[in-house]
């Protein structure tokens, strides 16, 4: 109970659980589309889905500094690669944010005469650029892990091992490519923060594609992803082992 | 721009700017309405004020649970009167918390059969009852602080001149008495008060919401301009305690 309310006491836990929540109500949505039984339980589902969405959007008013400020300490890192994607995906989330803000001032009437349409894709825009370099930053820090790995004297032994066990029962077709397969994995086992961040940000990923029109995916999917990576958020800010640094 | 950062991430100091905003959505509506607005401009005001109110049933959907681990907490408490002042003011706050819960419920369409009158007159009864409490304790604290000054100076200055020990003089009249005696209590208040920053901030912010159930369940009714004011001095005071955990007022 302690965890719990230490957990909601944090103002990002909270969204998280909102996100969860909002991403899980449109994929339930999607998959109780066609039974006409459940038509008022979708109607409220929806409503609850919207109303997730307009209560985020207020709470994330103040974002914009955080990512500034954010900006600003990435851009003090000594290694330069990790400095340049941190940097960007901070300052272009900044942006997101920017637009996320006028577009909840359209949606409560302060401001009347601006285009949503053409906002709400600047919107997508920013964010997918934003995800496109916490990517670009997370195959660099998994491209380091597997060249350390491969100097690993203890590694290498281990890689041997695998390589060669019981070639009777089935040769390897390429063998470059299973070493480079295993190392990849061991990699990324013995570095779970890498691997969820990874992950989170390819699920992520999948809702500005969907939103942009470069791929198109169908309701149900995009909730999935939406959900799935709002999930590992909530176990990553639960399990600050697991989040990656920095 | 550090402190916005640490500041924002508590989801308690975010939804007390809310309320602030709420609050001072209502003044100006108030402001507005006296002023002669334009009506779409009061629309959108009274449409502002409303997703605010809605968006902090949502961001205060978990606070009954740590209202009742509060409750908690305040059981082991040494002093009799603040253990349960205290207890039963965290638990008058999960009720109210419980009921904030339902009506946000109805009003986003989840239970449409909340009867939503009934349930806002529950949880502005609940709310009022903490603010009670609240105050009771504060005045409770106020006695036992103005006590202590009281001994203090008693120690302090040399014997006073001592009642007649004459048992057939009259008792002294009282109206000539009260007056010195007033004065006297009057100053200790206001240095006790002055020393004590967090019971004063405290007592100033229960005594501002305490008009806001008292106008919403019609006792006493002030007006939406007066609840605004209230509501907005109360979301202010509450920030800065946020702001500066020293001028919290502990337990």
């Amino acid at each position: 109970m302690d965890a719990v309310v230490q957990f909601t006491s944090q103002s990002q836990g909270r969204d998280r659980i909102f996100r969860a929540t909002q991403y899980a109500c449109a994929l339930s949505v999607y998959l109780l589309r066609n039974n006409s039984e459940r038509k008022d339980l979708v109607a409220k589902l929806k409503s609850l889905e919207t109303n997730m969405s307009a209560g985020r959007k207020l709470f994330r008013l103040g974002n914009t500094i955080n990512s500034i400020e954010a900006a600003k300490r990435t851009m003090q890192l000594s290694d330069r690669v990790l400095s340049l994607c941190l940097t960007a995906a901070n300052a272009n989330r900044a942006l997101y944010f920017i637009c996320d803000n006028v577009l909840w001032a359209r949606n409560v009437g302060l401001i009347r005469d601006i285009d949503k349409e053409r906002w709400s894709l600047n919107a997508s825009r920013c964010y997918f650029l934003s995800l496109v370099t916490s990517l670009t930053r997370d195959v660099y820090e998994v491209i380091q892990l597997m060249a350390q790995k491969a100097r690993d004297r203890h590694f290498r032994q281990k890689m041997e091992l695998h390589l060669n066990e019981s070639p009777e029962v089935a040769e390897a077709v390429i063998p470059q490519l299973d070493a480079f397969l295993f190392l990849l994995l061991e990699s990324l086992r013995s570095h779970p923060a890498v691997a969820l961040d990874m992950l989170k940000n390819v699920c992520d990923l999948f809702i500005p594609l969907d939103r942009l029109g470069i791929y198109q995916l169908n309701a149900g999917v995009v909730g999935f992803c939406g959900l799935l990576s709002s999930v590992i958020g909530i176990v990553t800010l639960a399990q600050p082992k697991l989040r990656l640094r920095p | 721009m550090e402190s916005w950062v640490r500041f924002n991430s508590q989801s308690q100091a975010k939804e007390r700017i809310i309320r602030a905003a709420q609050y001072a959505c209502t003044l100006l509506g108030y402001t507005l309405q006296k002023g002669g607005a334009a009506a779409d401009l009061l629309h959108t005001v009274s449409q502002l004020e409303a997703h605010m109110s809605l968006s902090r049933k949502l961001l205060r959907l978990g606070n009954s649970v740590e209202a009742l681990e509060a409750a908690k907490r305040a059981i082991h408490l040494s002093d009799g009167v603040l253990r349960l002042c205290l207890t039963i003011s965290h638990l008058n706050r999960a009720m109210y918390f419980a009921c904030d819960n339902i009506l946000w419920a109805g009003k986003t369409g989840l239970v449409p059969e909340v009867d939503l009158q009934k349930w806002s007159q529950r949880s502005f009864r609940y709310y009022l009852f903490t603010l009670i409490l609240n105050l009771t304790r504060d005045v409770y604290e106020l006695h036992l602080l103005m006590d202590r000054e009281a001994r203090y100076r008693a120690s302090k200055s040399p014997p006073s001149a001592q009642p007649s020990p004459s048992l057939s003089a009259d008792p002294p009249s009282p109206a000539p008495e009260a007056l010195p005696w007033l004065s006297r209590q009057l100053h200790l208040l206001v240095t006790v008060l002055y020393s004590n920053p967090p019971l004063l901030l405290d007592l100033l912010k229960t005594l501002c919401d305490i008009f806001i159930p008292l106008d919403r369940l019609g006792i006493r009714p002030t007006g939406s301009g007066f609840v605004g004011a209230c509501g907005l001095t109360s979301s202010l005071l509450s920030i800065a305690t946020i702001l500066h955990p020293w001028l919290k007022l502990k337990p």
